[in-house]
């Protein structure tokens, strides 16, 4: 059992700890970067923990300009701050500014993974509700998920029955006066359903943040395969220990180089592989990927793999690794940008496609998909560390020709080849031809503009539009 | 008196689209052209290549010559009978394609019987203006039904059965089903073949272009269509113009992109090249030229008008500040200048069957299983293939299936995985992998995929288990025969 609270050790209902927040946030326009979207006001959970904390959800508080909590039945907002913050693991804690709110506020103690078909209450101040709303499920089923705050990467989670809404998000799930989870996510198309976030995941994130900062849950940049196939165990000269997941594929970011293509893992530190590529983790069948991720960043793990025909016991380190944050949504960074005779540059994310309203399975827009999607892992060798698009073309007179819109994937500026937003400026400015010549993906498609009075045009773009600067980098 | 009546009937029939009869109408010269085909062909499924249903397609065509039917090519592929009838009715006639083009989407029909051709005449063909009221034709129900069709647009768009573009007719009108191959008449004449019908618009083929194919067919100087092997871009920004050392009022376009041809002969306009003048025609910055029969159209048509492939063009560039005078000789359109081929007309569905894996091409047909909306429907990592260009591997094998059987188990779940590699050989046919597979790695066949978010590699048992599991499978799922490959297949 975690032993987060302990300043409250009697027999209090948690609703006395469950905290309502209100989230005055705004986001970066992508596609016009220096600017930014209306202010938004919406509305979560969290409950208090130790340390004169409150946990919740990273999505509850991103972007946040403000962050009010208020107490049970106490209409007076206090005024909060995010002290850490995990937007893979969708996991943030709070403080107040005000010590006095946490008078009398009990911090909730954390509980054992839940068992199957076992009973939880979820708490929180769901639909925009004042009063706190109680809600009583069965847990459905245990697995990893794809968690929908950055869509980019698996955790565990726990589904259960108990209706989870827009506003329950951050708020405790209840067994037996213990926290077992943290509501925050639905699933569309699947009815009476919710999910949240399971001890294990809350736990690493206590830790994480043991030493001040975030460094984020390893990863492994492996692909794996069953090995559910007889002839492949018999290709590879495996034992008849119906164990072992195929490294199918080493992946170009992230690499790992302990761990080689066609090495068979049976065992990740205490747990065995099954075939299918699964682990027994507390009763549950779930991808063996979870054990890498109960380490911390740059613990090592051992790891039992086959290798040329015997068995190897390998430490291997791990790491945190970001380097594919552009094909997730990113929060609390705002976006990079070059603007150059009303040209607007910026790097390729899934961010600026949502607003954008590129549509993934839209053909004309395959390049700019396959670009941030595809192309990392599948042509690592052509691959651009920072994709740049051409997000937006201010008019002026000086652009008053260009023709092309935007939305467009910058391949060459003046004869320099662009993997990153450095490129950019730097093949602007050191170009000594009377034209600016930029070409796009695919076809090479070509667009010139001229460079006599763009440095005047520049400084009046940048008042017309109310720019407060050509780039921030 | 009388001849009014008649005169009164006509105008009101083609002025409120009402069905006209023969007995009603005054003779004309294209009544006697126009005939119903009926055409019964093969119907693939490329999602199980083995399967074939029949489809049957009732659809018009006219007269143009001795013994000689007009009509679309579309529909005729993978024919197994073609049927003729005249007057709307009464005795149906055996035909057969005398000569198909399904680039340019026509086909000549004709009948052994000369009892067929007695009371048909050619029709004329005519030059389509704007101005003119025009007329869509065709049997139906024993009556001659005539509607009228109101112009839209002269456009350059792709071929219905190809990936060239040409100049088309753009007409509105009531009448409803066309199937293709009726004729859009003008002053009795033809001026246009119908081709494609979406709601009232239609589209039809000018008769200006199917008459100079005609004509050079008959001559045997008609070796296919020819296209533009290079890219260009519009040149509305003055500034790239200027740029390329363009002087003068702005005009013509700019190549992007020249892929090498695959005739083997050199070609003469390069990247950077800005197209001033086709064919003696002057290229605006949006890429149009002013033809003399249908006003402002894109400048690719000049590829097919009164032109074939192997035909010289004359163009005039601008290459580093000057201007040059080159001949471009047209290249012949080919299906398979993407690396997913376009389509296989008249070839049953290539497949091969082992171990329950399916193999097959990755084409078109393929991609188009997942509906008129495959582009979007279709797995991204299939689609993103589809106008690629041809490199050093000039197809795709896609594994499109896995039959559950003991043999692949582990592998039911993977489908739409694209070939690399079996047993060491690079793989851009079907019929490859059967080759490769007669090569095991020490008693295992291994197959690799290219990259992509599955699995990248299968390793399965050579030998008599192989067999075995591809025989028991054929056999559990009905399949008749473990592969089918069409005579070039292997190239």
């Amino acid at each position: 059992m975690l032993a987060a609270g302990g300043a409250f050790c009697g027999a209090a209902p948690p609703e006395l700890s469950v905290i309502q927040i209100l989230n005055f946030s705004q986001q970066p326009a992508w596609d016009a970067p220096w600017r930014f979207e209306p202010v938004q006001r919406s509305m979560g959970s969290g409950f208090v923990i130790k340390g004169k904390r409150i946990m919740t959800n990273a999505h509850v508080v991103s972007w946040a300009r403000q962050i009010l909590v208020r107490r049970y039945q106490d209409p007076r907002p206090y005024v909060a701050q995010v002290e850490f913050i995990s937007h893979e693991c969708d996991l943030a804690v709070l403080t107040v500014e005000d010590p006095d709110f946490f008078d009398n506020l009990p911090a909730l103690e954390f509980g054992d993974l839940p068992k199957v078909r076992s009973t939880v209450v979820t708490y929180g101040y769901p639909a925009g509700g004042e009063e706190i709303s109680y809600t009583r499920g069965v847990v459905s089923r245990i697995e990893r998920q794809t968690y929908a705050h950055t869509a980019l990467r698996q955790f565990l989670a726990v589904q259960t029955d108990a209706a989870i809404n827009p506003g329950n998000s951050g708020g405790p799930v209840i067994q037996e006066d213990h926290v077992v989870g943290v509501a925050f996510q639905g699933l569309q198309g699947l009815e009476n359903s919710g999910f949240f976030i399971p001890p294990p995941v809350i736990s690493h994130f206590l830790s994480d943040i043991l030493d001040g900062k975030v460094d984020g849950v390893p990863r492994i940049g492996i692909q794996v395969a069953s090995m559910l196939n007889p002839a492949y165990r018999a290709w590879l000269k495996l034992p008849d220990n119906h164990l072992g997941v195929r490294i199918d594929r080493v992946l170009p970011f992230c690499e790992e180089e302990a761990l080689k293509e066609e090495d068979v893992i049976f065992r990740i530190g205490s747990f065995p592989v099954a075939t299918d590529g699964t682990i027994l983790f507390e009763g549950n069948r779930v991808a063996a990927g979870l054990a890498f991720q109960l380490a911390q960043a740059s613990e090592s793990v051992p790891v039992q793999v086959w290798r040329d025909g015997q068995e190897l016991n390998l430490t291997v380190p791990t790491r945190a690794c970001d380097k594919d944050a552009a094909a997730g949504f990113q929060y609390d960074v705002l976006p990079r940008y070059f603007i150059h005779g009303g040209l607007v540059f910026t790097p390729l994310s899934l961010n600026y496609l949502r607003a954008v309203g590129v549509d993934p399975a839209d053909p004309s827009r395959r390049e700019l998909v396959y670009e941030l999607r595809f192309r990392p892992s599948e042509d690592p060798a052509n691959a651009r560390s920072e994709p740049i698009v051409l997000a937006a073309v201010l008019p002026h007179r000086v652009n008053a020709n260009w023709t092309m819109a935007g939305r467009a994937l910058v391949d060459q500026i003046n004869g320099v080849r662009i993997d990153k937003l450095d490129d950019v400026i730097r093949a602007f400015e050191g170009n000594r031809e009377p034209y600016d010549s930029v070409e796009f993906i695919p076809n090479h498609s070509l667009e010139c503009i001229a460079r006599e009075g763009l440095a005047e045009a520049n400084a009046e773009i940048m008042k017309d539009y109310g720019i407060p600067n050509d780039r921030r980098l | 008196m009388r001849t009014h009546g008649i005169f009164f009937l006509i105008l009101a029939a083609a002025t409120c689209g009402f069905w006209e009869t023969p007995a009603q109408a005054a003779t004309t010269r294209w009544e006697d052209s126009i005939v119903t085909l009926d055409v019964a062909r093969k119907d693939y499924d490329f999602r199980q290549p083995w399967n074939t249903r029949t489809r049957s397609t009732t659809k018009t065509g006219v007269v143009v010559g001795e013994h000689e039917i007009l009509t679309t090519a579309d529909e005729l592929f993978d024919r197994t009978l073609v049927r003729i009838q005249k007057g709307g009715g009464g005795e149906w006639w055996a035909g057969q394609v005398a000569w198909i083009d399904y680039h340019a989407n026509l086909a000549v029909i004709t009948a052994d019987s000369n009892a067929f051709w007695q009371g048909l005449r050619p029709v004329q063909f005519g030059s389509a203006t704007k101005d003119k009221n025009w007329r869509i034709a065709r049997w139906r129900q024993g009556n001659l039904e005539v509607r009228q069709a109101e112009f839209t647009v002269f456009a350059v768009r792709l071929a219905e059965l190809s990936d060239v573009n040409y100049v088309t007719l753009g007409c509105d009108s009531d009448i409803q089903g066309l199937r293709g191959g009726e004729p859009i008449l003008a002053n009795n004449h033809c001026v246009g073949l119908v081709t494609s019908q979406s709601g009232r618009s239609c589209v039809a083929t000018p008769a200006s272009m199917i008459e100079f194919i005609l004509k050079a067919r008959r001559a045997n100087t008609y070796h296919g269509l020819g296209y533009f092997h290079w890219i260009w871009q519009p040149a509305v920004n003055t500034d790239s113009l200027r740029r390329f050392q363009l002087t003068g009022p702005p005009r013509g376009v700019i190549v992007i992109d020249v892929p090498a041809r695959r005739d083997g002969v050199e070609q003469v306009v390069k990247p950077g090249d800005v197209i001033l003048q086709v064919a003696g025609f002057d290229v605006d910055t949006v890429g149009n030229y002013r033809d003399p029969e249908f006003g402002l159209i894109m400048l690719e048509n000049l590829s097919t008008r009164k032109r074939c492939a192997g035909d010289e063009v004359p163009l005039k560039i601008l290459r580093d500040g000057k201007e040059l005078e080159v001949s471009y000789r047209l290249p012949k359109y080919e299906y398979n200048l993407s690396l997913v081929p376009a389509a296989r007309y008249d070839r049953e569905p290539e497949f091969f069957s082992v171990g329950g894996l399916v193999f097959q091409p990755l084409d078109r047909e393929f991609l188009e299983t997942w509906g008129a909306d495959w582009q979007k429907n279709a797995p991204m990592r299939l689609s993103y293939y589809h106008g690629q260009p041809v490199t050093e591997r000039p197809a795709l094998v896609v594994l499109s299936q896995v039959l559950p059987d003991p043999y692949n188990t582990g592998y039911q779940e993977q489908r739409y995985l694209v070939v690399d590699k079996v047993n060491g050989t690079l793989i851009s046919r079907v019929q490859q992998i059967q080759e490769a597979l007669k090569h095991p790695v020490n008693g295992f066949h291994i197959i690799e995929y290219m990259r992509g978010d599955s699995l990248q590699r299968m390793v399965l048992r050579a030998g008599a288990v192989e067999s075995e599991a591809t025989e028991r499978t054929l056999k559990r799922y009905g399949i008749p025969q473990a592969f089918r490959f069409t005579p070039d297949s292997a190239q």
